[in-house]
C-alpha cells in the first residue's frame, strides 16, 4: 500500500494571553496543541485518534485538512507538502480531503433545503451543472437516506439528528473525496441511532475504498470503525497500533487507564479504581520527560529527565513509556 | 471514612415504606397554544438509600421529569396531573414558597454542567456560605467547617475553597456542584447528565465519588442519563424512558440481564462495549415519535420489530414481570421468545 499522508514532526503552537493584562501588554504564551508527532496513513486505511479534550486531537485533524498552517515538521498528502502546494493544487486538496463535522445540527445552513447544502459543495469544486442531481442522489443513495426524493427538498430542522448526520456525511461524499477526516461524528446522537451511522462509515470506507481519520475521545466507537488507533496526550502521540491489539493488549499507562475509565452495558463489570489519577496537564506549560509522569502511578526518576520515544514494542505496536524502552535496553 | 458519617445524615421515614412515590404524574409544556405532553402516566417509587437510573434518549422527557420532581419547571410547563410523595408530603401540591423551601433541604439539584450551579465571580467558599448560612442558618465559621468537610468527601482539597471556579476544572466543577447539592443532608438528590460533559477519566472519578457516597454514606439519588452503561456502573434500580413514558422499571440486574420490553432490548444492542469484541452494534430504525401528537397505542410500535395491530390500538398497561420488575407491554408473556429473538441483528432490521 501507498501512503497518502506522511508528517514528521507535526507541530502547532498557539500563542495566547492568560489574562487581558498580559494580553494588553503583549505578553503570550506558548500553548502546545500538537507538538512533534510522526504519522503515516496509507491509502485506504481507517485510522482512529483517541485522547481525552485539551489532547490536540482536534488540531491534528485541522492541520490533515490544511486548515490551519503548521508550526513546525513537514505533511505531505499524495507526495505534495500541504504547504507549498500552489493555488489549483489546494483547489484539487479541497475536493480530496473532506471534513464530517460533529454536531450535525449546526453543520448545515439552517435555510438551505438539503438539496441546496449538497449542491453547495458541487458548485465549488466546478462540477457540470447536469451533474449535480445524479451526484447528490447517489451520495443519499451511499448514505443510505430512503425516500431521498422527500428529504431534497426538506429544511434541517425538519430532519431527525440521525438524518442529518447522513446528510453531512453526504455532503462530504458528493464530491468524491479520497481522504475524510471525521471529528466526533457521533457524540451528539442517541445510541439508537449512533449504531446505525457507525455500522454506515464502515460500509462506506470499504464501499469508497477511503482513507479515514476518525477523532473521537470514545475508544469504545472508535473499536467499531477504525483498524488502527492511535493515542494522545498533551500533544504527543503514547501509544499507536491496531486497534484490537490497543483494546486488549494496551502497552501505555494512559491507555490502560482509558480503557478502564470507560463504564460498559453490564452489571457484572469491574469498578475498582484507576491508576491514572488527576486531570489532563497544561500544554502550555508541559512536564520535562513524560508529560503523564505527575498521574502516572509507575513513574520513576527517569520519567523526569528524557521524554520516552514511541518505540515498538511488538509488530506494528508502539508506545512512548520507558517502563518498555527500559526493557528493551 | 468515620469523620464523614456527617456528611449525610438519613433520619428515619415519616411515612413508612418508600422515600420518593410518583403516582400517575403528567407535565404538559403550552407551546403554540396547545398542550404538549412530555411526561404522562409516570407511577414508581423508590426507597431510601437507593440509586435510581433514569435512562432514556434526547426528547424521551427524562429531564422534564426530573425538573418537575424538583418543582423547577421552565415557565410554559406545569404538572398536569398526578402526585410526587416525598416522604409522605405531596410536593406537587405545595404552594410554591413551600415548595422552595424544600430545596436544598430535602432535596437538592446538580446540573449538567456545573457551570450552570456555581458563580463564576465568587469564591466557592462564599457559595458554599450562601447555602449553608442563608439557607441551612449555620454561623460562618460552622459553615466553613462543613464546607471543608463537604469537599473532602468528594476528593477535593479543602484548601481550594478560596479558588473561584474558573481555576476548577470540568471533574472538580462537577464535584464542587455535588459538594454543593450535599451541603444541607438533603433526603434526595437529583443528577442531570453528571458526567456527560467530562472526558473519560475524569467521568469516571466523578462517577466513583457518587458511588462512594451511595455505597458508604447511603445517599438516596436519581441519575438522569442517556448512557444505560453509567446506569449499570452506578444505578441500583433503573427506569427506561421512551416517548415520556417509564417503558421498563426494575432492579439494574434484572433489567439488564433479562430487559422485558423490546426498547431495553434494543437499547442493550445498540450501546458500544469494550468487551465485546468483534459484534456489530445493532441500530434501532427511525425515530420517536412527535410529542405534539403521540400514537395512540405504544409509542414504541412504529420502531418494534415484535409490534402486533393491536399494539396500534391502545396504550399498553404496565405488567409485572418479576418482583419489582414492571414493563409496559402487551407482549410480555412471550417475553423469554423475544429476548431470544432480540439477540439477533436480523430481528431489527425492517
Amino acid at each position: 500500500m501507498a501512503a497518502l499522508i506522511e508528517a514528521f514532526g507535526l507541530a502547532k503552537h498557539y500563542l495566547a494571553a492568560r489574562n487581558l493584562r498580559q494580553a494588553l501588554r503583549g505578553e503570550r504564551r506558548v500553548v502546545r496543541a500538537v507538538d512533534g508527532i510522526d504519522l503515516l496513513l496509507e491509502k485506504g486505511e481507517s485510522v482512529g485518534l483517541v485522547g481525552e479534550s485539551g489532547s490536540g486531537k482536534t488540531t491534528v485533524g485541522r492541520l490533515l485538512l490544511k486548515l490551519t498552517p503548521l508550526s513546525a515538521g513537514q505533511l505531505s498528502f499524495e507526495g505534495d507538502f500541504l504547504d507549498r502546494m500552489d493555488r489549483a493544487r489546494t483547489q484539487r486538496f479541497r475536493q480530496q480531503a473532506q471534513l464530517v463535522f460533529q454536531n450535525p445540527f449546526d453543520a448545515l445552513n439552517p435555510r438551505f433545503s438539503i438539496r441546496r447544502s449538497l449542491a453547495e459543495p458541487l458548485r465549488n469544486t466546478g462540477v457540470d451543472r447536469a451533474e449535480h442531481e445524479p451526484r447528490i442522489a447517489e451520495a443519499l443513495r451511499l448514505v443510505k437516506l430512503d425516500d431521498a426524493k422527500r428529504h431534497l427538498e426538506a429544511l434541517p430542522h425538519q430532519l431527525s439528528g440521525g438524518q442529518l448526520q447522513r446528510v453531512v456525511l453526504a455532503r462530504a461524499l458528493v464530491v468524491k473525496p479520497v481522504f475524510l477526516v471525521a471529528d466526533e461524528p457521533v457524540s451528539m446522537l442517541d445510541v439508537s441511532v449512533r449504531a446505525g451511522i457507525l455500522n454506515l462509515f464502515r460500509d462506506l470506507k470499504e464501499r469508497l475504498s477511503l482513507t479515514a481519520f476518525y477523532i473521537s475521545h470514545d475508544l469504545t466507537l472508535v473499536r467499531y470503525v477504525c483498524e488502527r488507533t492511535l493515542v494522545m496526550y498533551l500533544g504527543k502521540v503514547v501509544e499507536d497500533g491496531s486497534t484490537a491489539e490497543v483494546i486488549r493488549r494496551p502497552a501505555h499507562p494512559y491507555t490502560q487507564a482509558l480503557i478502564k475509565a470507560v463504564p460498559r452495558p453490564d452489571v457484572d463489570q469491574p469498578r475498582e479504581s484507576l491508576p491514572i489519577t488527576g486531570a489532563i496537564g497544561d500544554a502550555a506549560n508541559p512536564l520535562s520527560g513524560c508529560r503523564l509522569r505527575d498521574r502516572c502511578p509507575y513513574a520513576f526518576a527517569h520519567c523526569a529527565e528524557v521524554e520516552p520515544p514511541l518505540v515498538e514494542i511488538a509488530p506494528g505496536h508502539r508506545a512512548a513509556c520507558h517502563l518498555h524502552t527500559k526493557a528493551i535496553t | 471514612m468515620a469523620e464523614l458519617l456527617t456528611v449525610l445524615s438519613n433520619p428515619p421515614l415519616k411515612v413508612r415504606g418508600s422515600l420518593l412515590k410518583v403516582e400517575d404524574l403528567a407535565v404538559a409544556y403550552r407551546v403554540d397554544g396547545i398542550n404538549v405532553h412530555a411526561v404522562e402516566g409516570i407511577d414508581f417509587a423508590m426507597q431510601a438509600g437507593a440509586t435510581l437510573g433514569l435512562v432514556g434518549e434526547s426528547g424521551c422527557g427524562k429531564t422534564t421529569l426530573a425538573r418537575a420532581l424538583m418543582g423547577v419547571l421552565p415557565t410554559n410547563a406545569r404538572i398536569t396531573r398526578g402526585k410526587v410523595w416525598l416522604d409522605g408530603v405531596d410536593l406537587a401540591a405545595l404552594p410554591e414558597a413551600e415548595r422552595r423551601a424544600k430545596l436544598w433541604r430535602d432535596l437538592s439539584f446538580v446540573p449538567q454542567t456545573a457551570m450552570n450551579a456555581l458563580d463564576p465571580v465568587y469564591r466557592l467558599r462564599d457559595q458554599m456560605r450562601e447555602v449553608l448560612c442563608k439557607r441551612g442558618g449555620l454561623w460562618r465559621s460552622a459553615a466553613d467547617a462543613r464546607a471543608a468537610e463537604l469537599f473532602s468527601a468528594v476528593g477535593l482539597d479543602p484548601s481550594r475553597l478560596m479558588d473561584y471556579p474558573h481555576q476548577f476544572s470540568g471533574g472538580m466543577r462537577q464535584r464542587a456542584a455535588i459538594a454543593m447539592a450535599l451541603a444541607l443532608k438533603p433526603r434526595l438528590i437529583i443528577a442531570d447528565e453528571p458526567v456527560t460533559a467530562l472526558d473519560v477519566i475524569v467521568q469516571r472519578q466523578v462517577l466513583d465519588t457518587i458511588r462512594g457516597l451511595s455505597t458508604d454514606l447511603g445517599l438516596s439519588a436519581i441519575i438522569v442519563t442517556h448512557d444505560i452503561s453509567v446506569v449499570a456502573y452506578l444505578c441500583s434500580i433503573v427506569a427506561v424512558m421512551y416517548a415520556g413514558r417509564i417503558v421498563e422499571f426494575g432492579p439494574i440486574d434484572k433489567v439488564m440481564r433479562e430487559p422485558a420490553h423490546p426498547y431495553t432490548m434494543g437499547l442493550m444492542n445498540a450501546s458500544p462495549d469494550l468487551e465485546r469484541a468483534g459484534e456489530d452494534l445493532v441500530p434501532i430504525e427511525g425515530s420517536p415519535p412527535s410529542m405534539v401528537e403521540p400514537p395512540p397505542g405504544c409509542r414504541f410500535a412504529e420502531r418494534c420489530p415484535f409490534a402486533l395491530p393491536a399494539c396500534g390500538e391502545a396504550q399498553p398497561p404496565t405488567m409485572d414481570v418479576a418482583t419489582d420488575h414492571r414493563a409496559a407491554c402487551i407482549r410480555i408473556d412471550e417475553v423469554s421468545d423475544l429476548r431470544a429473538q432480540a439477540r439477533e441483528a436480523s430481528t431489527w432490521r425492517h
